[in-house]
């Protein structure tokens, strides 16, 4: 302590001059270096008052000092917010500017704040003024100061702004310490790097100082201009391609290639757009596009898009109709060339296009036709275009399962289409086409959407004329679209769909009605297919009979068809290898041009076992006789039920046993047989799986037929829906049925009685052969189809005879596909 | 930042030459040659003549001193300030050494006049 003050004395008798009390003016945000000039604005009312102080001395000075955090403004400073060294400046200028003070301050020296001798009205303090600064290692100031140079000439070389004579002085200013000074005055480096610089006392110390802070302002400013040349680099690009695209332009002009452009593409659409008969609404919409695509560069995407728009729009057939040329009894012979039989569904066509030609604005018909594959759906519908003299076009709908197919995608998609529908109208050109919705059961839907609701709107008379497609965006009238939907199927089909068409069926086809269609159309079809004339080939009509029955199993007549087409093709072989011979195929030469019969028959199993009974089913493919098989399980209990049936199948086979033991004694059944006895029901084959509830007679009269005793009549088949309470309800496909039974050799059917009216549809010459049994209860159907005496003991004792059983599966229940 | 440095030089400019330490101004000054040696006219208005110091080094001629305030008095306030006051300096060099040359100044309406008469021993 005492050493200090020691010194502080020597050092106040060497440095008398040096120390003197000064007002202070404390700077925020700022700092002041010796030598530069910089203006400064005082505002506050201590910091006013201590100019005044300045002012009023002899040689203008004060001391500024800056404040160490920018949250303490001039008039709050306490000498503890401020920093202890300063710099002593000079007032060069001063200006009252209402109650501000600009002055302008020349920087003289650095001073260190000894102590505070006053704080109100303003500061001040007892200062000494710090000597000059030294230099350690010359080497290295000068290297630092070179750097130094060189950054500065780097920097301004990015402020082109600067004028050359600023430039000279700067790179001229050789003293390395007011070269610092004033770089820190210049740069904004923040309080604290400045008051580190202020703070130095060696030349070493302030220059790496500097060096630092200006090498970090110059990093700034380097990214700062590369961003500013990037974002210069972009408009530049467009500009050079905008200014190439209009050289491009007059060059094309110059070549004379300019009348394929874009203004003369645009004036073509204008021109097909004015001259083509359109609603009002697309007129409008279509200017507007046109308008749209005027005013793009051809190269911009959108400008194809709306062009191909466009074209969409202008090809579509918007009021364009093919007339009609209705004349039903000319229709009538159209469809009586195209198609044997179907009288029924000719008629219901026929009655369609009479309201069309007595009311030609109606709304066109939605058909549905419904059958087998073969039977003639398709072909049907282009009779009808044909009677109607319209265009014909189909869609396939079959896998379809997305619903912008049919209503296609919207414009903003890339590569979007307009949907099936709108396609095939721009195709046929006319707006009342028959348009064939093929396999509208086989469909399908997913989480991209449901095609059938789409359809919906497609198919509603109410609605769609004003259809509306995703692409194109306008409304498409189709009402007067005469649209006819096929399917094998109607279940599939979702029922609000099936609600809006006209449901006509068709079945297969009977024998009888196989031979004249293949004498009629098939046989020369493929006469002329193949090249061949009538004096060449003939087909014999037992052949054709042979054919259906076992080399062919369908319900249509396609595959008739190609087997003919094979007959027809061996025969032109040997015509052209110089045969000249008219060659008459009966049926014994069948097998040697197409091998071994393909199919058995189907028979009818003459000798049932009691508890085995013969049902009808329907399929795809036509009819089928099925045999059910029912055993006792002695001691066992409960129903086992096998052969891949469904649920409804399932249930029904429960339905027909409660129905029997609730009823036992009036069918002379001891409960306790059933009670005690379990019993397994088996439908073959058992690989295919069944479904329905058709077979529920046919279950009833095998398990009657197993607790009685009284074997089923094995001339007869049934089929028919049965209730608990022992009603039988009607059931489909029967016309197929009783065909596909009378194939086997069935005579007698039992149908519910609400079915009577489908036999009408069968062959008058398949009718006459068959008796046919209305069923109203089970009762009836039992009566019908047990036979009365007891041919077995019944009871828990029942066995099958092994001669019985051995027989029964010597002979195929059902004929089956062999080979391929 | 250019504009602060553009601003800076505005005052800078004219003390390219000078060094720290506290010499803050320049007064402007004319040089004429005379038959007997040079004047020396220099614009230093109030300024007290004992406040000055002139030396002459070889071919320099250095004037030190500083302007003091007399005028303002305790009560009165600045309105406006533009003269310098506190220190200046001024160096003027002349094409030949002035070694030895007699000195004469006086004030003249505000303006310093210094006569620099050649010694009579330089002279041929």
């Amino acid at each position: 302590m005492a050493e200090e003050n020691t010194q502080i004395q020597t050092e106040t008798k060497e440095n008398a001059a040096r120390q003197f009390e000064i007002a202070v003016l404390p700077l925020q945000n700022t700092t002041m270096f010796p030598d530069t000039v910089v203006p400064l604005s005082v505002g506050r009312s201590r910091s006013v008052k201590a100019v005044e102080a300045a002012l009023s001395t002899e040689e203008k000075l004060i001391a500024c000092v800056t404040i160490k955090t920018s949250e303490v403004n001039g008039s709050d400073a306490k000498p503890v917010d401020l920093y202890e060294v300063g710099t002593i400046v000079n007032i060069k200028r001063m200006m009252r500017n209402d109650d501000v003070m600009q002055l302008i301050v020349q920087g003289v020296n650095r001073v260190k704040i000894l102590y505070w001798s006053q704080e109100e009205p303003f500061l001040k303090a007892k200062v000494e003024i710090l000597p000059e600064l030294k230099v350690i290692d010359k080497e290295e100031v000068e290297a630092l100061k070179r750097n130094i140079h060189g950054m500065i000439q780097e920097a301004l070389t990015m402020l082109p702004q600067v004028p050359p004579e600023v430039r000279m002085t700067v790179m001229s200013q050789n003293d390395p310490v007011q070269l610092s000074y004033f770089l820190a005055s210049v740069l904004e480096l923040g309080i604290e790097t400045e008051q580190k610089m202020i703070e130095a006392n060696t030349a070493d110390e302030l220059l790496t100082l500097t060096h630092a802070a200006l090498a970090r302002e110059l990093d700034i400013m380097q990214i700062r201009s590369k961003i500013a040349t990037e974002a210069q680099g972009e408009m530049d690009k467009a500009q050079r391609d905008y200014i190439l695209r209009q050289q491009l332009k007059a060059i094309q002009k110059e070549l004379g290639e300019d009348e394929g452009g874009e203004k003369a593409e645009a004036e073509q659409l204008r021109e097909r757009l004015e001259t083509a008969d359109l609603p009002d609404d697309v007129r409008k919409e279509s200017e507007r596009e046109l308008r749209r695509m005027e005013q793009l560069p051809q190269a911009a995407p959108d400008y194809h898009v709306i062009r191909t728009y466009l074209e969409y729009v202008l090809e579509l057939p918007w009021k364009k109709s093919s007339e009609e040329k209705l004349d039903l009894n000319e229709a009538k012979k159209i469809l009586d060339e195209d198609h044997y039989g179907l009288e029924d569904i000719k008629e219901r066509i026929l009655e369609s296009l009479a309201v069309i030609k007595l009311r030609p604005d109606s709304k066109s018909p939605i058909i549905l036709f419904v059958g087998p594959p073969g039977v003639g759906k398709t072909s049907l519908g282009r009779s009808i275009a044909r009677a109607l003299g319209r265009e014909f076009d189909r869609i396939s709908l079959g896998g379809v399962r997305d619903e912008s197919e049919l209503r296609g995608h919207r414009r903003t998609y890339v590569g979007s289409m307009p949907g099936r529908i709108i396609q095939t109208l721009r195709r046929v050109g006319v707006n009342n086409p028959v348009l064939m919705l093929d396999e509208i059961d086989k469909m399908g839907n997913d989480y991209r959407g449901d095609p059938a609701a789409a359809l919906l709107e497609i198919l509603d008379p109410a609605q769609n004329n004003t259809f509306r497609d995703h692409y194109l965006d306008l409304p498409f009238d189709l009402s007067k679209v005469f649209f006819i939907a096929t399917a094998n199927q109607l279940q599939p089909i979702a029922h609000p769909l099936r609600d809006r068409m006209e449901i006509i069926s068709l079945a297969g086809y009977s024998d009888q009605e196989k031979l004249n269609i293949a004498r009629q159309y098939l046989i020369p079809r493929q006469i002329t297919e193949n090249g061949l004339s009538d004096d060449q080939i003939e087909i014999a009509d037992d052949a054709i009979n042979l054919l259906t029955a076992r080399y062919t199993r369908e319900a249509g007549v396609r595959q008739l068809e190609r087997t003919v087409g094979t007959l027809a093709r061996k025969v032109a072989l040997r015509v052209a290898q110089g045969n000249a011979e008219k060659v008459t195929i009966t049926a014994k030469d069948i097998k040697p041009f197409l091998g071994a019969a393909r199919f058995y028959p189907e028979e009818a199993r003459t000798d049932l076992p009691a508890g085995v009974a013969t049902g009808m089913a329907w399929t795809e493919m036509g009819g089928e006789v099925l045999f059910i098989e029912a055993t006792m399980l002695p001691g066992g209990g409960g129903l086992t039920l096998t052969g891949q049936l469904g649920e409804v199948m399932k249930e029904s086979a429960q339905a027909a046993r409660s129905y029997l033991w609730s009823h036992a004694s009036e069918f002379g059944i001891s409960p306790e047989a059933i009670k005690e006895n379990g019993i397994h029901v088996h439908v073959p084959a058992g690989a295919i799986p069944k479904d329905g509830p058709s077979a529920g007679v046919t279950m009833a009269s095998a398990m009657a037929s197993l607790y009685t005793g009284r074997k089923v009549r094995s001339d007869t088949a049934m089929t028919g829906e049965i209730t608990l309470s022992g009603l039988v309800f009607p059931v489909g496909g029967v016309k197929e049925k009783i065909l596909a039974a009378h194939r086997a050799g069935i005579r007698r059917i039992i149908l519910p009685e609400r079915n009577e009216a489908d036999t009408e549809e069968i062959p008058e010459d398949v009718r006459k052969e068959l008796e046919i049994i209305p069923a109203k209860y089970i009762s009836d159907v039992l009566s019908a189809a047990l036979e009365t005496e007891q041919s077995v003991p019944k009871g828990e004792n029942y066995v099958i005879p092994d001669a019985k059983s051995s027989d029964g599966r010597g002979e195929p229940l059902i004929a089956r596909e062999i080979g391929e | 930042m250019a504009k602060s440095i553009n601003r800076y030089f505005h005052f800078l400019a004219s003390s390219k030459n000078a060094k720290p330490s506290g010499r803050l101004w320049f007064p402007a000054a004319d040089v004429y040659q005379t038959p007997s040696g040079w004047l020396v006219k220099v614009e230093l208005a109030g300024v007290s003549a004992e406040d000055i110091e002139i030396d002459i080094q070889g071919n320099q001629l250095y004037l030190v001193g500083c302007r003091r305030d007399k005028v303002c008095a305790v009560g009165f306030s600045y309105q406006q300030m533009e003269i310098t006051y506190s220190r200046f300096e001024k160096t003027l060099s002349f094409p030949a050494t002035i070694d030895g040359a007699s000195i004469e100044h006086n004030f003249d309406n505000g303006l310093l006049i210094i006569h620099l008469r050649k010694a009579e021993k330089t002279k041929p």
